[in-house]
């Protein structure tokens, strides 16, 4: 199943910008902006973590 | 950019019917006949007439036509119950082969020239993958209950405040991933062929994109069925 390789590359983004959209959303809708830009900041390192957590993972698999 | 000819919609026209010339309609009956729309009716349609004309009625010794089919639910259902386990590929088969069926002459019907993909419009593909994005939680919760929390945590209960978010963004972005990789690949194909039908279509220039894609329809069918298949797969078996 070589196919499911081709899915890392937009899941990593995929997942940063989630991560990154969602900070955004806390810190300019939630907080109004007064925890701008630290909120942005972790949860981008979250999304980021999230993407090469998911590569480890798909490279870790042994049935595919 | 606008589609060169669809037939269905220059049908529809042809009949009165308010036919959107942008992505989509303001009015309920022009949202109804948005070309994504008409063309995924034509394929519901043979999806139900051609097994049916094909196939006939099912008997002991099949056909040439009933062998087709046969060799169809077969192998889909083999790969899924390779993933999942026979019980469960049996309960999940009608949901993930409904989106094989659909999805491969949705992706391939493109490659013909007057006729569009359905899935190379976001909202066929966002619609498709909420659904299994749902059921897929919706299994995970049916098996385990308030225990698929577990699923989120992580091997260690320290970790919890690190790994939550992180488990939470990841599952989220299966759901954009999904739809945005099927839309993004028979939306390319279809774009790349339309310019290539403009520039060099008397001089066959769209030849080789149209062999690549055929490739790409047909890989993007697996890749949706196989991942919904481990999506499935993994909400249902325990957490490690």
């Amino acid at each position: 199943m070589v196919g499911i390789f081709g899915t890392v590359g937009i899941h990593v983004s995929a997942s940063i910008f989630i991560g990154l959209g969602f900070g955004y959303y806390l810190d300019q809708k939630v907080f109004n902006g007064k925890t701008s830009p630290w909120l942005t900041m972790i949860f981008l390192a979250f999304g980021v973590v999230a993407g090469f957590k998911h590569l480890y993972q798909i490279s870790k698999r042994k049935d595919l | 950019m606008e589609h060169p000819i669809l037939f269905i919609s220059l049908l529809l026209e042809a009949l009165g019917l308010p036919v959107p010339h942008g992505p989509i309609g303001d009015t309920l009956l022009s949202k109804l006949c948005a070309p994504y729309m008409t063309y995924t009716w034509l394929i519901m349609g043979m999806l139900i007439i051609l097994p049916k004309i094909t196939m006939g009625k099912t008997e002991m010794v099949p056909g040439s036509g009933q062998n087709f089919w046969e060799a169809c639910v077969g192998g889909i259902e083999g790969f899924m119950s390779e993933h999942m386990g026979e019980k469960r590929a049996a309960m999940m088969f009608p949901m993930i082969a409904t989106f094989a069926f659909y999805i491969l002459p949705a992706n391939m019907i493109g490659l013909i020239p007057g006729f569009m993909s359905p899935t190379s419009s976001l909202n066929i593909t966002l619609a498709m993958t909420i659904i299994v994005w749902v059921t897929h939680h919706f299994l995970g919760l049916k098996y385990h209950g308030i225990k698929y929390i577990n699923h989120f945590t992580g091997p260690m209960w320290w970790l919890m405040p690190l790994m939550l978010p992180i488990e939470i963004i990841s599952n989220i972005a299966r759901l954009l991933s999904l739809s945005i990789r099927l839309f993004g690949n028979i939306m390319a194909k279809e774009t790349l062929l339309g310019i290539l039908f403009m520039l060099v279509g008397a001089f066959f220039g769209p030849l080789p994109i149209l062999c690549l894609g055929v490739l790409v329809s047909v890989v993007q069918t697996m890749v949706f069925v196989l991942l919904s298949t481990l999506y499935c797969a993994g909400a249902m078996e325990h957490a490690h």
